[in-house]
């Protein structure tokens, strides 16, 4: 591992991202990670508050079109977590609460799923059943613990690069 | 003149309750961070999901029941107009004295106004008007604005660690 976070660190893109004074290197690359994170668990906050029973005129066959929403969001945040790994692999790697927020994505993704599997044959101005509003809370919170990890990245590691702590 | 006023308004600031409370509570600082994500996050969730409605996408949902959700994200803004006054609070002149400060404020204004113009113009006739039917431009403008205005207001708060003074 240890020499796999000098090599990466090392290439010209790793370093072009950490190092550039220009703000289309890593200030960008923050940009749309969180531009992505409000569209992706923004389509699902509106998913999930339908469901909990949230202004039930809205035809949830119709409110599946956000789906698209939300996989936008999911890859802009893809691509993005996947360069601010590169430019950080170290921090990232080294930091347990990583692994969690990655787990966490998981879980939000497949309780999406799920919910949306439940209400196939819910109409407009009626409830969801019961089993799907519960997985809709749980995946609200689900969201809130996303982000929390996240952030909390910023505070919680110990090493920045391979040879400097954070 | 005007630097002395936003000396003025830093040395206050630097000194409320709530500015001293960020500045010294140990885990403080990150969860109001995590707490305007999440704002951020019920905000563009429910204005965003419906300005893409008035732009025409997913016709069929009525607007008068996506507009429903709109308490959604206003509170979501309230949580953020907190949580940030906080953060001016705590280290006020790494806001006064830095630009994206100020772009960040200008783009929170101008999706105010597009709000105001958007009530007090089309909103009515759009209530009206069945689903499945393609909006009305004005609508199409008001959802456009207010998207790019909220992409805005995250860029320039991304931006704001390196304007810093």
């Amino acid at each position: 591992m240890e020499s796999f976070f000098v090599w990466l660190e090392a290439t010209p893109l790793s370093t072009w991202l950490r190092e550039s004074p220009s703000l289309w290197a890593f200030p960008f690359v923050l940009i749309l990670h969180t531009v992505g994170l409000a569209f992706f668990v923004g389509a699902n906050v509106a998913w999930d508050v339908r469901v909990l029973g949230f202004s039930m005129g809205i035809p949830l066959d119709a409110l599946r079109r956000y789906f698209l929403v939300m996989w936008a969001g999911f890859w802009i945040n893809a691509v993005s977590g996947v360069l601010l790994l590169i430019a950080y692999p170290t921090k990232a790697l080294t930091n347990p609460l990583f692994y969690a927020k990655l787990a966490l994505i998981g879980l939000g993704i497949a309780l999406a799923l799920r919910i949306r599997r439940g209400v196939q044959d819910v109409r407009a101005d009626s409830d969801a059943p019961r089993p799907a509003r519960t997985l809709a809370a749980v995946s609200l919170g689900c969201w809130v613990a996303v982000i929390f990890a996240g952030r909390l990245l910023a505070y919680t590691c110990t090493r920045l690069t391979v040879d400097s702590t954070c | 003149m005007l630097d002395q006023i936003l000396h003025a308004v830093e040395a206050y600031l630097r000194h409320t309750p709530q500015g001293e409370f960020l500045r010294t509570a140990k885990w403080g600082w990150p969860i109001f961070e995590s707490l305007h994500f999440t704002g951020m996050s019920m905000l563009l969730g429910t204005v965003g999901v419906f300005d893409l409605r008035l732009l025409g996408f997913a016709r069929r949902i009525p607007i008068a029941a996506l507009h429903r959700l709109i308490p959604i994200g206003i509170s979501g803004f309230v949580i953020n107009l907190i949580t940030g006054f906080c953060f001016l609070s705590a280290t006020p002149d790494q806001y006064l004295f830095n630009r994206a400060f100020y772009w960040k404020v200008t783009f929170i204004v101008i999706a105010g106004l597009n709000v105001m113009v958007f009530y007090a113009g089309v909103f009515r006739r759009l209530l009206e008007t069945p689903p499945d039917t393609p909006p009305p431009l004005a609508a199409r403008m008001a959802g456009a604005v207010s998207l790019l205005a909220w992409i805005g207001v995250m860029s320039a708060g991304r931006l704001l660690t390196f304007f810093r003074p």
